[in-house]
C-alpha cells in the first residue's frame, strides 16, 4: 500500500516553484514524478523577437545565479554566426568573472545544502563567505549580481589594475575559508551523519541518465566542457577536473568545495597572464542566415545555446539547454529507496534552479521514461 | 561542550561581519550602475539611447522633446550611458528607489 505525497509547487523545503510526487511505503520512498514548467517565462519566445544586443539582456536573466555563463554562451554563439572572434583580453576577462561566479555559486550551494540539513551556522558562515565574491563582482562589474559585463565581440569593462591586489586579497580570504569547510565536510559529525550514502549516483546511472556538471564529477564519471571542448580562454588556462567516487550528497558537496579551490587557482593565473590589448572589436547586427551550436560550463553543468539566424537583426530560434534540466532524469534514482526525510537535502544535492528551467517534462512513473509535452497537450490532460 | 568553548567566547568578542543598514552606510564601489541620471542639456535629440535600450524604458516627451527614463523597466545595464556621443547620462550611485510616487520612478 503506498501513499502519495505532493511536495510543491509551494513547499517551505523548496525555495523555487516545482512540483514533485512521491509515492512512500511508511518512510521509504518507491516512486517520484516530477512536473516542471511552473516557472515557464517564454524566454525563448522572446528571445527570438529582439535584436541580438537586446537579447544579452534577456539571456542574462534567465537565471540569476550563472548570469555570466549564460551571456557568454550567448554572446560566443553569436560571435561565430557572425564570424569574429573576441580579442584575447576579454576571453581572460570573462573567464575570471566566470570563476567568481562558479566560487559564488557553490559557496550559495553549500549554505543552502547546509540550511537544509538543519546546519545553520554553516548555512550563515557560507553566505558570509559569499559576500566577498559578492563585492569581488561588484567591484569588476559595477553590479552584485547582473554583471552586464559580456557583449557581442568582447567584454564592455576591463578589469583594472588597480582591482587586481584587492582581488588576491579576496580570493586569499576565499581559500582559507574553503579549506576550513572541506575540512569539515569530511570531519564534522552531523555532515557525516546526514550525509554519506544518501542519494547515491551510481557511475552507471549517471551515464545512462546523462548527467551533467558537478552531479557527474560526483558519480565518478569525468566531464567539464572547460576541459573536453576548451572556450575561450580555457584553452591556455590549466586547472583539474575534480572527480570523487561514491556519488552521496557529501562527494556532490566535495566536488562543488574542492571546485572552489580550482576556480581560485583558475583566477589567480588568469590575472597573471592576462595579456594587453583591446576588450572589445566592433560588430555588425546583420548575422548571415546559419546555424549554431555552443556550450559552456555553467556552474552546475553542461550550458547549451543553439541559434538559427535568417540575415536579418533579429535570430529566427534560440534553443537554450540549462543544466538543471539535463539532471532531473537522474533524479528518480537518486531519491527511491530513500527516506522522506532525505527529500531536501539530496534534492538540493543536484543544484536545482528551477529559474532556469522553463520547459514541462513528464517522468512516467511506471516505466521511468522521461519525455516532453507541449503546454496545450499539458492542459488536455488536466482535464 | 567544553570543546567549543574557545569558538564561543571568540564569537561573543568578535565585531559582527553585517552592518546596520539603514544607520550604517557602504558606499557602493567605482563604477556601479545605479540610477541613470540625463543632462538635458548636453541632449543633442540622437535618441540613440533610444535604440539601444534592451527593455525600452526610456520615452520623449511630447512638449519638451527630451528623453526621460523609466526606472520601472529599467534594468541598469549601463547600455544608453555608453552609447550617448556627448555623455548626457550617467550612471549614478543611487541606489534606493523604490517609491509611492510613480513620478519619482522617473529620471529626466
Amino acid at each position: 500500500m503506498t501513499f502519495v505525497l505532493p511536495i510543491g509547487p509551494q513547499h517551505p523545503a523548496l525555495k523555487e516553484p516545482e512540483f514533485f510526487r512521491f509515492e512512500v511505503k511508511g518512510e521509504e520512498i518507491v516512486d517520484v514524478d516530477i512536473h516542471l514548467g511552473y516557472a515557464h517565462r517564454g524566454i525563448e519566445e522572446a528571445l527570438s523577437r529582439r535584436n541580438y544586443k537586446h537579447n544579452i539582456y534577456l539571456s542574462e536573466r534567465i537565471c540569476g545565479i550563472c548570469n555570466v555563463v549564460h551571456t557568454t554562451t550567448y554572446c560566443q554563439a553569436v560571435e561565430q554566426l557572425a564570424g569574429v572572434e573576441p580579442p584575447e583580453r576579454a576571453k581572460y576577462i570573462r573567464a575570471i568573472i566566470m570563476e567568481l561566479e562558479r566560487i559564488h555559486s557553490h559557496l550559495l550551494w553549500l549554505g543552502i545544502a547546509a540550511f537544509q540539513i538543519g546546519f545553520n551556522t554553516l548555512f550563515m558562515l557560507a553566505w558570509r563567505d559569499r559576500e566577498y565574491v559578492m563585492d569581488l563582482r561588484e567591484m569588476i562589474s559595477g553590479s552584485r549580481v547582473h554583471s552586464a559585463t559580456n557583449t557581442i565581440g568582447g567584454v564592455r569593462r576591463d578589469v583594472k589594475t588597480e582591482h587586481v591586489p584587492t582581488i588576491l586579497r579576496g580570493l586569499e580570504k576565499l581559500e582559507r575559508s574553503t579549506k576550513y569547510y572541506i575540512n569539515l565536510f569530511g570531519s564534522d559529525r552531523t555532515i557525516l551523519a546526514r550525509c554519506t550514502n544518501l542519494g547515491v549516483l551510481s557511475k552507471k546511472d549517471a551515464i545512462k541518465f546523462c548527467a551533467v556538471g558537478p552531479l557527474a564529477r560526483a558519480s565518478d564519471v569525468k566531464t567539464d566542457i572547460r576541459a573536453d571542448d576548451p572556450y575561450g580562454a580555457y584553452d591556455a588556462l590549466s586547472f583539474n577536473v575534480v572527480i570523487e567516487r561514491e556519488g552521496d550528497v557529501l562527494a556532490k558537496g566535495m566536488v562543488r568545495l574542492r571546485e572552489i579551490l580550482e576556480s581560485i587557482r583558475i583566477v589567480r593565473q588568469a590575472l597573471k597572464e592576462m595579456p594587453g590589448g583591446p576588450i572589445r572589436t566592433r560588430v555588425g547586427l546583420q548575422m548571415p542566415p546559419n546555424e549554431t551550436v555552443e556550450r559552456t560550463e555553467a556552474p552546475r553543468g553542461e550550458l547549451l545555446y543553439y541559434i538559427r539566424s535568417n540575415g536579418t537583426d533579429t535570430p529566427e530560434r534560440v534553443r537554450v539547454r540549462t543544466p538543471t534540466y539535463g539532471n532531473f532524469a537522474s533524479m528518480k534514482s537518486m531519491f527511491v529507496g530513500g527516506t522522506v526525510a532525505e527529500i531536501p537535502i539530496v534534492m538540493w544535492g543536484i543544484d536545482p534552479c528551477f529559474g532556469c528551467n522553463d520547459r514541462v517534462t513528464l517522468v512516467d512513473s511506471r516505466t521511468g521514461k522521461t519525455r516532453i509535452v507541449s503546454f496545450d497537450e499539458l492542459r488536455r490532460r488536466r482535464k | 561542550m567544553p570543546r567549543i568553548l574557545p569558538q564561543v567566547l571568540k564569537n561573543v568578542l568578535r565585531k559582527p561581519v553585517t552592518v546596520k543598514y539603514p544607520y550604517v552606510r557602504v558606499e557602493p564601489p567605482e563604477g556601479y550602475r545605479g540610477r541613470p541620471v540625463i543632462d538635458k542639456e548636453k541632449c543633442i535629440r540622437c535618441w540613440l539611447c533610444i535604440r539601444a535600450c534592451p527593455d525600452r524604458a526610456i520615452s520623449v516627451s511630447k512638449e519638451t522633446k527630451k528623453p526621460s527614463i523609466w526606472l520601472g523597466r529599467c534594468t541598469f545595464c549601463g547600455e544608453c550611458a555608453e552609447v550617448c556621443p556627448t555623455r548626457a547620462i550617467a550612471m549614478t550611485k543611487e541606489f534606493e528607489l523604490a517609491t509611492y510616487d510613480i513620478q519619482q520612478a522617473k529620471s529626466e
